[in-house]
């Protein structure tokens, strides 16, 4: 900066006392150009107004010197920080319109928020109710009215009673799916290592007789929610646990790598694998690619990963082969990608 | 442990339960551990708290054992109920389960803070329902001391 105030002191007084014996346009061009200068090498307008004293004390007595005509250069050398606050000016003036609307549009959104809330509670409350009842009182048949009815007439109600449990997994899938969205986003240090094994734990628990080996990496470290990220691991371990029942010898290990210059974290495991073909359609609400009577599932938990993800800032993708297993991969935080 | 009728002669449910069907299910649960002629059932908040706070001219019921409280409830809803319950001196103490289908997490944190004693989601599943039910009754009518009255 000090080696452009140099040039432009210089140039200046040099300029000016060209200027006050003949204002001719090349001068006041190139007043206007030192201003420029100035004002992009970041050189202010006091700056520019000592030294335009200096330059005059230096040309001789004031009283000699056509002083209106160095202040019309002086107000040339000035006109870039005039259009420069100009446009500042202008440019503020749309920002605040710009933002009145974005508060708006938060406002909007806000207010769709705590529908979808509302609305969600009375999906939880009304739709599980009536699903009692047809399942309570297709049991009550079978119990009362056994005699009554063939075997064929009982396989009907315990399909309605199937299908009854189905929609709750499903309305209870749907929730857990918007609570993702709902919820505060919370940064904060999560132990990734700690919470799959405490996850992988409680599976096992759940189904002592499997045989699973687990292999998770220590220092697991990431900054996002807790909660969602547990939400997160819940369904890509689930999913290796389900997918890894027809192992004899089932493998699953949390891990993390790097996709370019990136961490990615992943789940891999070597159970029953998809085919590539449909890779596309795995993350969407309601899409499997095994049938119920391979494995049960609603298909909304990777779903529920893919959001949980996105509002992480991430990417999440798979790869396997049918038959030799799967590994989820995702990162958090992304360059390039908004939470 | 099998629940026997005359182990909870004196002991008594209140359901709050605006459902009929869900009420009929209920009852139906309790029949199955002989518990159902134990049971009153009133249909909304304001019933319940006519119920359990009755107005100075009217007949006093004993206090239940165990009020079962249901959330989404028409005029005063559970979460009411239960706030006024704990603002009495007469049911302050008394065993509250809230038995509702939420699973929604203010749901759960409002009860505790306004006093629940306990919080249970009804399964959709009859027979896990059933089996909640039992729980229930053996847990505060037989395995639970109730506060002594005052
Ligand atoms: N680890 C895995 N191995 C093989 N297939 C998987 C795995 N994880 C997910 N999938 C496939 O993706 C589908 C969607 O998964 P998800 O949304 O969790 O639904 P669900 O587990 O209820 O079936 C699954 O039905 C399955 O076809
Ligand atoms: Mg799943």
């Amino acid at each position: 900066m000090a080696g452009v105030m140099e040039d432009i002191r210089k140039d200046y007084a040099g300029t000016l006392s060209g200027y006050l014996i003949q204002a001719d346009e090349e001068a006041r061009l190139h007043a206007h150009e030192l201003g420029r200068k100035a004002l992009t090498g970041g050189i202010g307008v006091l700056d520019i107004v000592t030294l335009h004293h200096e330059a005059l004390a230096s040309l001789g007595e004031a009283a000699s010197l056509p002083l209106d005509r160095a202040a019309e250069f002086l107000a040339e050398s000035l006109s870039p920080f005039e259009m420069s606050l100009r446009g500042y000016r202008e440019a503020n003036a749309m920002l605040s319109t710009a933002n009145t609307s974005l508060q708006q549009a938060q406002a909007a959104t806000e207010a769709v928020n705590r529908e979808l809330e509302a609305f969600s509670y009375s999906v939880a409350h009304d739709l599980r109710a009536p699903l009692r009842s047809i399942d309570g009182f297709s049991l009550a048949l079978l119990e009362d009215c056994a005699d009554l009815l063939d075997e064929a007439g009982r396989q009907h109600l315990r399909f309605v009673r199937e299908a009854a449990q189905d929609m709750a997994a499903l309305i209870d899938g749907l929730l857990s799916l918007s609570r993702v969205t709902r919820s505060e986003l919370r940064r904060e240090t999560v132990d990734l290592a700690e919470l799959a094994r405490n996850i992988l734990a409680q599976l096992r628990r759940a189904a002592p007789g499997r045989n699973v080996e687990t292999v998770i990496a220590d220092d697991l470290f990431a900054e996002g929610d807790a909660r969602l990220l547990r939400g997160l691991l819940e369904n890509l371990l689930g999913n290796a646990w389900k997918f890894t029942g027809r192992q004899a010898a089932a493998r699953i290990e949390v891990g993390m790598t790097h996709a370019g210059r990136e961490r990615a974290y992943f789940v891999r495991d070597n159970g029953a694998g998809f085919d590539m073909a449909y890779a596309a359609k795995l993350f969407g609400a309601f899409q499997r690619l095994h049938s119920p009577s391979e494995f049960e599932g609603t298909g909304i938990g990777l779903a529920t990963v893919q959001r949980i993800v996105h509002r992480h800032g991430g990417r999440v993708w798979a790869k396997s082969e049918i038959g030799r297993g799967a590994t989820f991969f995702f990162t958090l935080w992304s360059t390039g990608h908004g939470a | 442990m099998e629940l026997r009728a005359d182990l909870f002669r004196d002991k008594r449910i209140l359901l709050v339960e605006d459902n009929p069907r869900d009420e009929a299910l209920t009852l139906r649960a309790l029949q199955k551990h002989n518990l159902q002629s134990a049971v009153a059932v009133t249909r909304d908040g304001v019933e319940a708290l006519d119920y359990l706070l009755p107005a100075a001219d009217h007949a006093v019921q004993p206090l239940p054992q165990l009020v079962l409280l249901d959330l989404k409830l028409p005029k005063l809803d559970g979460l009411e109920v239960l706030r006024r319950l704990r603002e009495h001196e007469r049911t302050r103490l008394l065993p509250v389960v809230i038995l509702t289908s939420s699973a929604e997490e203010r749901d759960i944190l409002e009860s505790y803070r306004l006093g629940t004693s306990s919080y249970v989601r009804k399964p959709v599943d009859f027979a896990e329902f059933t089996e909640a039910v039992r729980y229930l009754g053996l847990y505060w009518l037989i395995l639970n001391i109730a506060p002594p009255a005052q």
